[in-house]
């Protein structure tokens, strides 16, 4: 009997089977958060969104935190109607994106939040390729913490991205190196980007393969797995902690793989989720729909993290992998990813979750419905809710949506 | 063409024997979006998209729609393309950081592009002179709406502020020599009467201070009415305001200075040059635009605000907020604050297009009006 | 519950009314009743049950029972709860196999329904977060022009030039038409411009699901003859609706529960 087969058996009456690698992933973040710590305390740390070129800070001796991630610990340790209050004091409007609203509101209380939020940044690093939100969330970060803001402009593309657009996009790669130069004393290296890229790339190919293997059956992830596992293909690209988990994450999922073993215990619906979960209840939604043989082998959330930087020329490299993130590309993009993932994991139907605060993801997702449906011929359905502002979730009107929609599949 | 964003390239349109004409959000229309747009979208967007819903668009051959200005505006472009296939949709992508040449370069040839694909779908080539001839008409209607501006923010009761802003729409929605005469006419009229009032010479020199951004204290003539009332905002349309202003019952001479996109930021875009590249002219054109919130710099933004509400003796300040619009509703507390700062009463106005709660804004207006005192020193 | 059974008993609890049905396995009713939900909802299921049994004349004890609707959850007996959508659908397809897509109207949502050739939904829309477009609405528009919520419909068919009601939102309709009042508007073109507002939502929401003809009618507001008129213009479509629209949801629920 192995190992896994003695865990089986303690862990019979849950639906879903935890993952190993998971009390890893915990070392991993707590060392990333206490080195960001210390790195504020020297003077050296940035914040920076999600979709920001990181290998280029950590390449010049940045650290790096993460407002979005910040984000996600908020929602799930279900503070968010808090913490977003303490920004609605200041007057932001309720309308607003909640990663901006609680991250606003932790750097007015620190003390009053998870972590006493985020160590001070001395930049605030803002790419726009996720959303034009975050210019303006980091202004008013700015104001409040006197750090200065640099945009990384990464305007959407359509189809193929012309020289003018790469040129562009290339000076924005040239200005944040002279940025990080003067802000933080500092010295760029192709050199040392090149060894950046190497692990950031390695790290992106073996998540990568992590997420492939969900096109078996049973899949060896749900997405609640994905979800808590992404955070250092975002927090930590370019790092040796990240290839260590994702090098553990892998060969779990492969021992599951190789045994039959699913990420729930008993499969009978694979759906596609799309959009950012909502984490303040991630256990309990997807644990519940777990229980009723429903797993998520795939989503658009945790498979937006693929490019890495190669080739001869990596600031060209740079400017090809952050200009063309999937939240970059437009409406026909996403529609065409979705029924790609439909059709290469094998999934019966999907889910959208129209994130109230996220005009760039969720907008569209009416027509993507439609234009999904027809062409994969699965059906789906759209709830309503928030990633972080649970005041915006009405479990009986999402309940029924989910219910009606797995009524098709019996 | 008609066009939803403000910054449109309207010499580069009408070189090619286009008029470009600006497609605003009305009140009065039946909403029409929830197939294809949930209730966050930006509710100017929504607007737009239900006049299109129910055929009640102002014609026009195409639109044009930005990308990288807002998520809402981006979104709708694409929506739009997939729920009206047969409406030809043209899009001008803008640059948003400081990136000086570099954004000039880009914006150049997403307008040379612009111009390449507006060729081949109405077959009309880029033409020299009808562009210096449009740059003529956007000169001499800034110049003279510039001079407007000015004008009121020295004698406001000179002009009304419906009247401005209806000169103003007039040549947005037909850029045309006749709309460039009847601003001038106005603006001709405007200057002779405040050369009677012998404050001709203090207007001049507020507009070359605003064309500069670089404002000192204005020399307003004594027993100037007060309160002085500065309003600020995103898209909103100027008539709305009026429509408010007038159910309320509050004088347009209170309205001072509007910092709107169909207002200020419109009108005090500097000309672009004849004789050089037409593309990296307009591009520098737009990019210098005064205050626009879709781009770096907030703390330009929030410099000038001050100069305009310290040395331009204005009490109030009227922060609008479009319903559901990201650049407006993560800008205003930052505005609020700063004017405070500089000892102005500030008000937030929540408004969309269809002026839901009409009743209600114009009571805070009113109470607004009431509470504000004069500023000591005047 | 090994015993082969030819009876199921659907009930459909909503908001406003109870609702259940007793089926045999070939589709015939044996028993209906509709009582008035009130404030409690497993207290109006006994009642339900109570009167299907009586005038069955059946023993129900270890019959299969289905719930539906907005109280699915709260009964005890239930054997299994299912969505309305599942059950107004399977109802419908019962009592008409042409009808592919199915509006459902009621007191606080409203509900499109594409049915498959079996019967089973294959894609819906739901509108349960707005009041515009539920019977609410009009509710609201009844309190405001002060007639009956039954008189509405009739009054509103009196008018040959329906109002515009531009509002998207019942709050703010509510203050248009109060304003409309006050310029002397004629209650019966106020009525017909609540009913053609409702219609066009309503039509917008079954045009998501994409519109496939014949189109059933079902819920409480089915019932209001100048909302089906409304209707039937927007969608340019005729509108089949069964003899009892309030009922569908738990004859589905009923016959679902036969076939376990």
């Amino acid at each position: 009997m192995t190992t896994l087969g003695q865990e089986e058996r303690h862990t019979e009456e849950k639906v879903y089977r935890q993952l190993r690698a998971n009390s890893l992933l915990q070392e991993i973040m707590l060392r990333y958060m206490m080195e960001g710590q210390a790195a504020s305390e020297q003077g050296k740390l940035a914040w920076v969104t999600s979709g920001f070129p990181v290998e280029i800070p950590v390449t010049m001796g940045v650290n790096v935190s993460y407002p979005e991630q910040y984000g996600a610990i908020i929602g799930s340790q279900k503070v968010g109607p808090e913490i977003c209050g303490f920004a609605e004091e200041l007057g932001y409007s309720q309308e607003l994106c909640s990663y901006a609203r609680s991250s606003i509101g932790s750097v007015r209380y620190p003390e009053k939040s998870p972590l006493d939020g985020l160590p001070k940044p001395q930049a605030l690093l803002a790419c726009n390729n996720i959303c034009g939100t975050v210019l303006r969330w980091y202004d008013a970060v700015s104001q409040m913490t006197g750090a200065p803001v640099f945009l990384f402009d990464t305007p959407p593309t359509e189809g193929d991205q012309p020289s003018h657009h790469r040129e562009y996009v290339r000076q924005s790669v040239l200005r944040l190196i002279d940025f990080l130069s003067r802000t933080f004393h500092t010295s760029f290296s192709e050199e040392r980007l090149r060894k950046v890229g190497e692990l950031s790339g390695e790290a992106i190919d073996l998540w990568t393969r992590s997420l492939k293997a969900c096109r078996n059956r049973p899949s060896p992830l749900n997405c609640a797995d994905r979800f808590l596992a992404m955070a250092p293909i975002v927090a930590l690209r370019g790092t040796e902690p990240a290839i260590e988990f994702y090098q553990a994450l892998l060969e779990e999922v492969q021992e599951r793989v190789s045994q039959g073993l699913g990420a729930i215990r008993d499969e009978r619906i694979r759906l596609l989720w799309d959009d950012i979960p909502p984490w303040f209840t991630i256990f309990r939604f997807f644990n519940g729909l777990a229980a009723r043989g429903v797993v998520f082998p795939a989503d658009t959330y945790t498979h937006a993290w693929s490019g890495s930087l190669a080739g001869a020329d990596l600031l060209d490299s740079v400017v090809s992998v952050y200009s063309n993130v999937y939240l970059n590309k437009g409406l026909e993009a996403k529609v065409d990813k979705m029924c790609e993932l439909i059709k290469e994991y094998s999934l019966d139907g999907f889910i959208m979750f129209s994130v109230r605060s996220c005009k760039r993801y969720s907008l569209g997702q009416l027509v993507s419905k439609e234009l999904v449906m027809e062409r994969t011929g699965v059906p789906g359905v759209v709830i309503e809710g928030d990633m972080v502002d649970s005041r915006l979730f009405n479990d009986a009107q999402i309940q029924t949506r989910l219910d009606a929609l797995l009524e098709m599949f019996l | 063409m008609g066009y939803v964003y403000p910054h449109a390239p309207l010499e580069i349109i009408m070189a090619h024997g286009l008029t470009p004409t600006l497609v605003r959000a009305r009140p009065g229309i039946a909403g029409a979006f929830e197939a294809s747009l949930q209730t966050f979208a930006c509710s100017y967007t929504r607007n737009l998209f239900s006049q299109r819903a129910n055929d009640q668009m102002p014609a026009s051959s195409a639109l044009l729609f930005p990308g990288n200005t807002c998520d809402s505006l981006l979104n709708v472009g694409d929506i739009w393309r997939v729920r009206f296939p047969d409406d030809i949709i043209f899009r001008l992508t803008y640059p948003a950081a400081n990136q000086g040449e570099a954004a000039v370069h880009y914006l150049a040839d997403e307008l040379r592009s612009l111009s390449q694909s507006i060729e081949a779908a109405f077959g009309r080539p880029f033409s020299e002179e009808e562009f210096r001839d449009a740059a003529g008409l956007t000169r001499q209607f800034r110049s003279a709406a510039q001079f407007l501006y000015a004008a009121r923010v020295v004698s406001p009761q000179v002009l009304r502020y419906s009247k401005l802003a209806a000169l103003i729409h007039t040549f947005l929605l037909s850029p045309d020599q006749k709309s460039a005469n009847e601003i001038t006419n106005a603006s001709t009229q405007v200057q002779r009467a405040l050369a009677r009032s012998r404050l001709l010479d203090s207007a001049k020199k507020i507009q070359e201070q605003l064309i500069k951004r670089h404002l000192t204290p204005a020399a307003l003539p004594h027993g100037a009415k007060s309160p002085r009332i500065a309003i600020a905002g995103g898209m909103i349309d100027p008539g709305a305001i009026v429509a408010l202003f007038n159910a309320a019952g509050i004088p347009e001479d209170a309205l001072v200075m509007d910092l709107f996109s169909f207002g200020f930021k419109t009108v005090f875009t500097p000309p672009c040059e004849v004789g050089r590249d037409p593309f990296d002219s307009v591009a520098r054109s737009i990019l210098a635009s005064p205050l626009e919130p879709t781009q770096e710099g907030l703390g330009v933004r929030l410099a000038f605000l001050k100069d305009v509400v310290t040395n331009l003796a204005v009490d109030g300040l009227i922060v609008c907020e479009q319903s559901f619009c990201d650049p407006d509703e993560f800008e205003a507390p930052s505005l609020e604050a700063e004017a405070s700062k500089s000892g102005v009463a500030v008000m937030r106005l929540p408004i969309d297009p269809e002026l839901s709660d009409r009743e209600r804004l114009g009571v805070r207006l009113q109470s607004f009006l009431e509470t504000i005192s004069p500023r000591s020193g005047r | 519950m090994a015993r082969r059974t030819t009876i199921g008993i659907g009930l459909d609890i909503g908001s406003t009314t109870t609702k259940g049905i007793l089926v045999d396995s070939s589709g015939t009713v044996l028993a209906a009743s509709l009582v008035t939900t009130g404030a409690s909802a497993p207290i109006a299921a006994r009642h339900v049950m109570d009167e299907l049994s009586q005038t069955s004349g059946k023993e129900l004890t270890g019959l299969p029972i289905i719930t539906t609707g907005y109280g699915r959850t709260s009964v005890e007996f239930a054997h299994e709860t299912v969505t309305e959508i599942t059950c107004h659908s399977m109802g419908v397809h019962s009592l008409n196999p042409d009808i592919r897509l199915l509006i459902d109207v009621g007191g606080q949502d409203s509900k499109v329904i594409r049915i498959g050739p079996n019967g089973r939904p294959t894609d819906f829309e739901l509108n349960d977060k707005c009041s515009a477009g539920t019977g609410r609405f009009l509710e609201v528009m009844a309190r405001v022009l002060e007639v009956s919520i039954d008189d509405l419909g009739p009054l509103a068919l009196r008018s040959t030039s329906p109002s515009t009601i531009s509002s998207t939102c019942t709050v703010f309709a509510e203050s248009e038409v109060v304003g409309r009042i006050g310029t002397g508007a004629a209650p019966a073109d106020i009525a017909a411009g609540a009913h053609l507002a409702m219609a066009g939502k309503v039509a917008t929401l079954a045009k998501r699901v994409g519109l496939v003809t014949p189109v059933g009618v079902t819920g409480g507001v089915a019932l209001n003859p100048a909302f089906r008129h409304y209707l039937s213009k927007q969608l340019n479509s005729s509108l089949w609706m069964p003899d009892k629209p309030q009922l569908t949801g738990a004859l589905g629920a009923a016959i679902l529960a036969v076939k376990r």
